[in-house]
């Protein structure tokens, strides 16, 4: 009878994995229930083949899995005869958290109560709106426990340890190589150990679909585990803007671009002889802008043309008779493009008092629209980033845009002798509808002149 | 860490005269008592980063301490409040004063050097801010006989019945608990009452609110109530409430040796997501005065803006048809969308905008968009 039925549960396992091992993804869902039962008997009989194994451990873990359990985490009670509080929430509907992680606070006057995840699992509900009241033992929120089960039962295995939410299929890939996410690499990366298991293939009607929460950080972790996904951000309408206006820019402006390059010996070294004295008496530090700035509004004076703009609506093109420079300026939160009003008024002690106003007030957040609006001729830094070379764009509705880059020491021909003297490439991008190729030249050859010779303004050469 | 500090506390012990004896002869490690702590740093946020990270790793269930603390002027709002809601941003901005969230709830308070902030870290197990506010009503009983300090159901701490000398916070964690409160010793009053009167109108939010009252200094009432003083009858209070009685012991919060992480926990609360980014979700609801410079017309528009985790969600900018054309006042609003509620970042914004329009509506545009920017603080 004995030996009739081991036969019997012998046949039949293997008649099942079978099955199983074929890609009816039906057959493998119906044999899903019956191996739970039979566990220990087909077990034994399909021990030899590896690869069901794997299948069959894996869907001992599915079953495991469909048995969520769903907690409702109520309202700790409040300390000293408090009744009731708001609600502050943390996470949200579909966040995975760890155990111990906050979920959200509570406050009741003037006391903050944190309510941590009793267990690791998936938000999937909110009892009470962000703000709202509650009192001792009221419901909060639902947890869904265990979708941090899989995960953990492989992290013996598996050594990065991911706990952002996983991409979709993660049951069961080959251990990832340790710390996929960190400084360039100076040796090879070690040949990742080839899978003791396939690849599992995992029906698609059996992944459950999670909230495809993939961020770019996430996508960097998961990337060692070979997810790769795409994430979709709305560009928001400030980017959006300007990209339309450079594009418009682009479409009318006859855009190129003229270089020149600039021995910064002289103007160093009058730097050099004069910052202390200069500092004492002004308080301000004195720098290199003031020169360029100086230099373009003598520049613009002298050359009209680029100083005016077309206007394409009335086709008419306006020369102005003051000089507003804007300074194109990086700020962690982003461009800003502050002007200078009437340079050409002023002398390298006003405009480095003027930079230095107004990058005060860009430091304390108190840049308002009327310092950063207009301007006639814009100059931009590139070589505070260690540009070499590179061409600007044109800040619409402007004609022109020189572009200052970094100071290197090079070897230039200087009195038929090789001389290592530090040098700056600049370029001016302008308007060919405006500005010929010959007065585009002329203007920057004048920039460099007065950078290299600050004697040239004494003269007004 | 701990074995730092029981290092520091065993040289203290060591070194006669210069701070309090301890009590107990038994200053091993780990000896009883509970630590009283003095930052020697006046920045707000190294001092909250520190009381930050004593709560997550000091084990507090066998000990208890008392950190003492004071900060340059900063105006301090609590973990769920609204600081466009509570103070006036342009006027700290002019003035320098930093703007700091801090962990617990509550109101916001103006913190300079003349405001001692004491915190009182426990287990949740013997979380008791009456028993806390004790030692200071007991301590300034002592040496001030005659004021009348008496703490209220709400932790406050009233001088004479009326005025309020000291208000409180806590924080309740998954093991231990914090309960801190400000004492005004001789704090700038006018600049507290200019600073905290707020500035944006029309705001619609259910953050939590502050409960404004009557402040007066400790030093207005007893006039040779010196700093030290206070410090040593709290310390000695302290003491004599809670523990066998240890020295206080000056901790630096910028020593990261002493406190690894400090250094990034003081980082994340001095950025604009913690400061501002944190605002329960909020509504402004408000009217512009429009005026032309040239003509001298005058105009009004409304304005409503939704606000989530500090980033505007939808802006609505209703300007009539005469003033300026439908299609720039629907530009100014839908170029906001999207971004950080912060006049710095309007400012940027709106000039994109305004630098391409033509002349004649440029200053109409302008005034609007100053307007609009001057309601965001």
């Amino acid at each position: 009878m004995l030996s009739h039925s081991r036969c019997l549960t012998r046949n039949f396992g293997r008649s099942l994995s079978a099955i199983r091992q074929g890609n009816n993804a039906l057959a493998r869902r119906a044999t899903t229930a019956l191996s739970a039962s039979h566990a220990i008997t087909l077990n034994s009989s399909v021990k030899s083949d590896p690869r069901s194994s794997v299948f069959q451990i894996h869907y001992f873990r599915t079953s495991v899995a469909h048995r969520d359990e769903v907690v409702t985490v109520k309202t700790p009670a409040f300390a000293e005869s408090v009744s009731e509080g708001d609600v502050r929430w943390e996470k949200a509907v579909g966040d995975t958290v760890r155990e111990d992680e906050v979920v959200c606070e509570i406050e009741t006057d003037k006391t903050s109560v944190q309510v941590p995840a009793p267990a690791a699992g998936v938000i999937e509900e909110l009892l009470v709106p962000d703000g709202g009241k509650v009192e001792g033992g009221t419901a909060l929120f639902k947890l869904r426990k265990g979708a941090g089960a899989p995960k953990a039962a492989e992290a013996p295995k598996a050594e990065a340890p991911a706990a952002a939410a996983p991409p979709p299929p993660s049951a069961a890939p080959p251990p990832p190589p340790p710390s996929a996410v960190g400084p360039i690499p100076t040796a090879m990366p070690p040949v990742p150990p080839v899978p003791a298991h396939a690849m599992d293939t995992k029906p698609v009607s059996a992944i459950k679909p999670t909230a495809a929460t993939a961020a770019p950080a996430a996508q960097a972790e998961g990337g060692a585990k070979g997810a790769r996904t795409e994430s979709r951000v709305k560009m928001n309408r400030m980017r959006l803007r300007i990209a339309q206006r450079l594009k418009e820019a682009q479409n009318t402006c006859a855009m190129l671009t003229t270089f020149n390059e600039v021995d910064m010996s002289n103007i160093s070294e009058m730097r050099k002889t004069y910052k202390d004295a200069f500092l004492k008496k002004h308080n301000i530090k004195l720098g290199f802008m003031s020169a360029f700035v100086k230099a373009a509004a003598h520049a613009l004076a002298d050359q009209p043309a680029v100083n005016a703009v077309i206007d394409d609506t009335t086709k008419e093109i306006v020369y102005r008779d003051y000089v507003d420079i804007s300074v194109a300026v990086a700020t962690p939160k982003g461009l800003v493009v502050p002007v200078i009003r009437s340079v050409e008024g002023m002398n390298f002690t006003d405009i480095e008092k003027a930079i230095n106003l107004l990058g005060e007030k860009a430091r304390k957040n108190e840049l308002a629209v009327e310092d950063m609006d207009g301007g006639t001729f814009t100059i931009s830094n590139g070589g505070v980033f260690g540009s070499m070379f590179g061409t600007p764009i044109i800040n619409p509705p402007q004609s022109a845009i020189l572009g200052m880059h970094g100071i290197f020491d090079r070897p230039v021909a200087v009195g038929g002798k090789v001389e290592i003297r530090p040098m700056m490439y600049v370029a001016l991008t302008y308007d060919h509808r405006l500005i010929d190729g010959r007065e585009a030249v002329l203007f920057l050859r004048k920039i460099k002149s007065v950078v290299e010779d600050p004697r040239v303004l004494l003269l007004d050469m | 860490m701990m074995s730092h500090i029981r290092r520091t506390l065993s040289l203290c012990r060591s070194r006669s005269g210069v701070l309090q004896p301890a009590r107990t002869s038994s200053a091993s490690i780990g000896g009883g008592g509970d630590l009283v702590l003095q930052s020697r740093s006046t920045d707000v946020f190294q001092n909250l980063a520190l009381e930050d990270w004593i709560d997550a790793n000091v084990d507090l269930e066998r000990r208890g301490v008392l950190l003492l603390w004071r900060n340059r002027p900063a105006v301090v709002i609590g973990r769920h409040q609204n600081p466009w809601n509570e103070c006036n941003l342009p006027a700290m901005r002019s003035a320098g004063v930093p703007l700091a969230r801090r962990r617990s709830g509550g109101g916001t308070v103006f913190h300079d050097l003349g405001n001692l902030n004491l915190t009182f870290f426990s287990s949740k197990k013997t979380y008791d801010r009456q028993r806390n506010l004790r030692v200071i009503t007991e301590a300034l009983r002592r040496i001030c006989p005659e004021l009348d300090v008496r703490a209220t159901e709400r932790f406050d701490i009233l001088l004479n019945g009326h005025f309020k000398i000291s208000g409180s916070a806590s924080r309740l964690s998954r093991k231990s608990s914090y309960h801190h409160c400000t004492l005004l010793h001789s704090a700038d009053r006018s600049a507290l009452a200019a600073l905290l009167r707020p500035s944006c109108p029309g705001i619609h939010s259910n953050a939590t609110p502050s409960v404004p009252s009557p402040v007066t200094n400790l030093l207005d009432h007893a006039p040779t109530l010196r700093w030290e003083e206070l410090l040593e009858a709290l310390v000695h209070q302290y003491n004599a409430e809670f523990g066998l009685g240890s020295a206080s012991t000056p901790v630096d919060p910028a020593d990261e040796s002493a406190f690894p992480g400090v250094a990034a926990a003081a980082a994340e609360l001095r950025g604009w997501d913690w400061t501002f980014g944190r605002t329960p979700k909020f509504g402004v609801r408000t009217l512009l005065e429009l005026t032309d410079e040239r003509s001298a017309a005058r105009g009004s528009a409304r304005l409503q803006v939704e606000v989530k985790g500090g980033v505007v969600q939808s802006c609505e900018l209703d300007v009539p048809a005469h003033w300026l054309p439908r299609r720039l006042s629907g530009e100014l609003s839908g170029v906001l969308v999207g971004g950080r509620f912060c006049p710095h970042r309007a400012a940027a914004v709106f000039s994109e905008v305004t630098r391409s329009e033509s002349c004649e509506l440029r200053g109409r545009l302008r005034n609007l968009c100053d307007a609009v920017v001057s309601v965001m603080g």
